[in-house]
């Protein structure tokens, strides 16, 4: 249940106000657009990360904007693709002489607004490239990873993107390196519980007492199978068998870790489904690189979790330890 | 639509009429949408057509002209890929429209325009479940009416073609868009953005119905 708002209609106006005024020491209002910007943009000789996409999945987007990470985020309304005019005006303002990359997850909405607002950017002779997260390996079956949608693997693929920014490399080198980074990434997740758009007096969907859904989308989609509800130790395996089945080739033993709530599972809750991940993990003889048990992507109120693997080589760990700062995720 | 100053008017009533029918029909498209997607259909095509009738009304130019206003202002308050697609048809089909003249002919020409704009754009052919499966139909019926015909009663004709060609969409499985993920488990509802652009031809017959 969305509890909090005024006119549900000004929902995504009044939370990036409620946002900048919040963490002004890290962001900027874009000027005549929804989005955000690190207060530093734009930076000459640096490419300009900009990441985006619907509302209701704090800390995706704006809370991945700062040093480091996201150059700007472009936030759309609950659920929705930002509009085309709305990323060209993001862009605009954070664009410098080294070129913008565009980092999303994989959504036909996202897809078709990015892409008309790139076009129209490459019109105007700014080089922009796109990278589109494709992490949920329960959206498509191997060989067609293109197809897949972006769910908390967001989070890897900004954070290698931004640090690969921040030093200063070219865009093509980001961009190869965010690339690099979606195709090491790898998630699946159950859902519990449906979620709440504002306004709305019954959920989007509802999951059985007693069942659990698998493969579930982040705007609330429901999942591609539905189970019983079993155990954390039962839910771990299931989570870590998906994943591995679906391990990318050169998979090494190195392996980021997120443990991801979506919006309203406790994380005392997903401490103890860590416990038997980690359990796995080491058992199956993987070194867990910098866990993380956090909600990194969320789905508003939705009750589940997703297990994010990142297969790790010494150029992405470089990446991935490099320092940030935004208010979601602080590296030091 | 006839003349350049009855079109001005159809297209700032339709504008009306259509936001009057989605509004009351927001549930409806909600739902039909959470059914294999994220359940803000309506919401997203009333804010789309709060803003195109705010654009339009300042606005001036041909009927066409105004097509364009109201998609663009469309696309930017909608956001999504209906956003995108929808206000993507109304440009498109303004943008062809022009100045006119506003006969059936022209009108399915435009609308042909908007449909391969949205065809393009969304990466979708007929039999996909979605809003072509009512668009495309109902341009084949209206081009078929006879050539004498007054667009209100051609356009009245053709109808039956896109409401049956949203409600087959209930028996196809989506390939476009994020419903496309779930397969088969949409089966059994119509495609929401396929129902809505059925309102949104019944308005302009409304419109014209005035004329």
């Amino acid at each position: 249940m969305t509890r909090l708002y005024n006119a549900p209609t000004d929902f995504r106006e009044e939370l990036i106000e409620g946002f900048v005024a919040a963490y002004g020491r890290l962001v900027k209002r874009v000027p005549d657009a929804s989005g955000v910007m690190t207060v530093a943009a734009p930076q000459p000789r640096k490419v300009a990360v900009v990441v985006g996409g619907g509302s209701g999945h704090y800390p995706a987007f704006c809370g991945y904007v700062g040093p480091g990470l996201a150059t700007a985020a472009v936030m759309g309304n609950v659920f929705a693709a930002p509009s085309a005019e709305q990323v060209y005006r993001v862009t605009k303002a954070v664009t410098s002489d080294a070129g913008v990359l565009y980092c999303y997850g994989n959504y036909s909405g996202d897809v078709l607004n990015f892409d008309m607002a790139e076009l129209r950017c490459q019109d105007e002779g700014i080089d922009v490239r796109t990278v589109r997260v494709t992490d949920d390996v329960a959206s498509a079956p191997r060989g067609q990873e293109d197809e897949r949608r972006g769910i908390a693997g967001d989070f890897f693929v900004f954070k290698i993107a931004g640090a690969a920014a921040a030093r200063g490399d070219s865009l093509d080198e980001v961009e190869r390196l965010a690339r690099k980074a979606n195709d090491c990434t790898r998630s699946f997740g159950v859902a519990f519980g449906g979620c709440t758009l504002p306004g709305q007096a019954a959920p989007l969907f509802t999951v059985e007492p007693g069942r659990m859904e698998l493969g579930l989308g982040v705007h609330g989609e429901p999942g591609v199978q539905s189970s019983h509800m079993r155990p954390a130790r039962e839910v771990a395996d299931l989570l870590l068998d998906a994943l591995l089945a679906d391990a990318p080739p050169a998979a090494g033993a190195s392996v980021a870790v997120l443990l991801n709530g979506l919006g309203s599972t406790k994380y005392e809750e997903l401490f103890v489904l860590y416990k038997d991940v980690n359990r796995r993990l080491l058992a199956e003889g993987f070194q867990p690189y910098a866990p993380i048990v956090n909600e990194m992507v969320t789905s508003l109120d939705m009750a589940g979790c997703s297990l994010t693997f990142c297969w790790l080589d010494a150029e992405l760990i470089a990446l991935l330890d490099a320092p940030c700062a935004s208010a979601a995720y602080t590296n030091i | 639509m006839g003349s350049p100053e009855v079109a001005d008017t159809v297209v700032r009533r339709w504008l009306v009429l259509a936001l009057e029918s989605i509004a009351a029909h927001e549930d409806e498209l909600g739902r039909l949408d959470a059914a294999a997607g994220d359940g803000d259909h309506g919401a997203t095509m009333v804010r789309g057509l709060r803003a195109a009738n705010g654009a339009v009304e300042t606005a001036t130019g041909s009927a066409g002209d105004l097509l364009m206003t109201a998609g663009a202002a469309f696309a930017d308050a909608a956001g999504g890929a209906s956003g995108a697609l929808v206000g993507a048809l109304l440009a498109t089909t303004g943008r062809t429209l022009g100045a006119g003249p506003y006969d059936t002919a022209a009108l399915v020409k435009a609308l042909q325009a908007g449909l391969s704009m949205v065809m393009r754009l969304g990466k979708a052919q007929p039999g996909d479940k979605t809003l072509i499966d009512a668009l495309a139909p109902f341009i084949t019926a209206l081009a078929v009416q006879p050539a004498d015909a007054p667009l209100a009663d051609a356009w009245r004709a053709a109808l039956p073609s896109a409401v049956a060609g949203a409600d087959a969409t209930r028996d196809l499985v989506a390939r476009r868009g994020r419903a496309a993920k779930l397969g088969e488990r949409g089966l059994g509802h119509p495609d929401a953005g396929a129902v809505s652009l059925t309102y949104l031809l019944q308005a302009m017959d409304a419109a014209l119905d005035k004329t």
